[in-house]
């Protein structure tokens, strides 16, 4: 057996055995997020934290319209936030970060504020990521499925997920039809999805 | 080629079984109380919930379980154990108070199905390490043979009832007297404290002889590949 072949399998074997450590993560650097002033976000009254590294995601969408220009995500993140501190009267809109079919992230509460999206058992305790939009019979386009798994590898780089984090349809811990039959029927595929 | 094939396999089988069985630790002293949280699913709302022991070679011990469910927040308590299902709010929660240094081991969470059905397992494996108290002082009662009886042979006494009232609310509260067959050791028997040691000593060897195995195996690889291309 020549040289290179032996240089080659000594590399592949180290490359092998850093993706086990690192258990299967791709190495992640944060990708774009719109910050709440980019987006016209009103200010947050909101100051419960949340423990970190939080342990659940938990995956809902708003059943609203959905929006695929970054002008028209960002009116309808405004309408969100708009509908859950006027008319719902919370802190804040209710979720941790936002998805927008035009494939962006929208900053909610962020990782350190304790959200209002599921109900009072699992908002301490999780992560509260919505798509904008309703998903009964319509999926989201990829780049938006992209953006939501970007956001949690940057969660679990950051230290506020857990690496071994557990993904959670809304329905699996509230009565309700969030995410919608078809983005939920993606999410049990993805690999930190438990039931 | 056969060879690393071989070590795809063993790398993806360990870190799949890693994954769900992973053992979540819990210190506590004795008399202290073990409060775990475990999700549970809108789709079990309706199933029975149990708490259950884990001892190496054995079938796993059932210490406790929930009532039929409606669908509601529903409570039980069952000797020193406290089950708290909440449907609704997709959580069961497990109570053990007054802990002994011998309850340390291993426990689960479970959705429970009438056999022979296979139990659906909730969060993790519970590892529990209960450290004996050093204030208290141990006279005669502490001999050779342990004794679980004098404080398991009470199932209706509630020695923490207050404390109970200020977490649990409007919900139904049952407290059953249940003759626990499994729990309750007869105070002539001696309970084997090796079981316990055994259990302990596994949890740790086994992976540990994992981690030497593949290890070994890379090192072979490496070792043949690295003599072949120095021609020996």
């Amino acid at each position: 057996m020549s040289r290179p072949c032996a240089l080659l399998a000594w590399a592949l074997l180290a490359l092998f055995g850093l993706g086990a450590a690192q258990n299967k993560e791709t190495p992640a650097c944060c990708g774009p997020i719109v910050p709440r002033s980019e987006w016209g976000a009103r200010p947050s009254e909101c100051s419960q934290p949340l423990t970190q590294p939080v342990r659940y995601v938990v995956i809902s969408h708003t059943a609203g319209s959905n929006c695929d220009t970054p002008a028209s995500c960002r009116q309808q993140a405004q309408n969100v936030q708009h509908y859950h501190a006027s008319t719902r009267r919370w802190c804040d809109v209710a979720y941790n970060f936002l998805i927008g079919e035009d494939g962006l992230v929208y900053e909610g509460r962020g990782w350190n504020i304790k959200g209002d999206h599921t109900g009072p058992t699992w908002n301490p305790i999780s992560i509260g990521i919505t798509f904008m939009g309703n998903y009964m019979e319509r999926v989201p386009p990829a780049r938006a499925i992209r953006a939501a798994q970007s956001l949690m590898a940057c969660g679990v780089a950051k230290g506020a997920l857990r690496p071994d984090y557990e993904i959670k349809g809304h329905r699996d811990v509230q009565n309700t039809l969030s995410p919608g039959d078809q983005l939920y029927a993606i999410i049990q595929n993805w690999p930190h999805y438990r039931e | 080629m056969m060879l690393w094939g071989l070590l795809w396999t063993l790398f993806f089988s360990g870190l799949q079984a890693a994954a769900q069985s992973k053992e979540e630790k819990y210190v506590l002293q004795e008399g202290e109380t073990l409060t775990v949280d475990c999700p549970s699913n809108m789709k079990y709302a309706y199933n029975r919930k149990a708490w259950q022991r884990l001892r190496n070679g054995e079938e796993p011990q059932t210490l406790a379980v929930t009532e039929r469910s409606q669908g509601t927040l529903n409570q039980i308590q069952v000797g020193r154990y406290l089950l708290r299902d909440d449907p609704p709010e997709s959580m069961f929660q497990v109570r053990m108070i007054n802990l002994q240094v011998e309850d340390s081991g291993l426990y689960r969470c479970v959705v429970y199905f009438p056999p022979p059905k296979e139990p659906v397992l909730l969060f993790h494996p519970v590892r529990l390490v209960v450290t004996a108290d050093p204030s208290t002082k141990r006279t005669s009662d502490k001999n050779s043979t342990p004794k679980l009886a004098p404080t398991t042979i009470r199932p209706t006494t509630l020695p923490t009832t207050k404390t109970l009232r200020t977490f649990y609310t409007s919900s139904r509260t049952v407290v059953q007297s249940l003759p626990m067959p499994t729990a309750v050791i007869p105070p002539n028997t001696t309970v084997n404290h090796t079981d316990a040691i055994r259990l302990s000593v596994f949890s740790i060897v086994a992976p540990v002889a994992c981690g030497i195995l593949i290890k070994s195996l890379v090192f072979t690889v490496l070792f043949v590949v690295t003599q072949r291309s120095f021609g020996l």
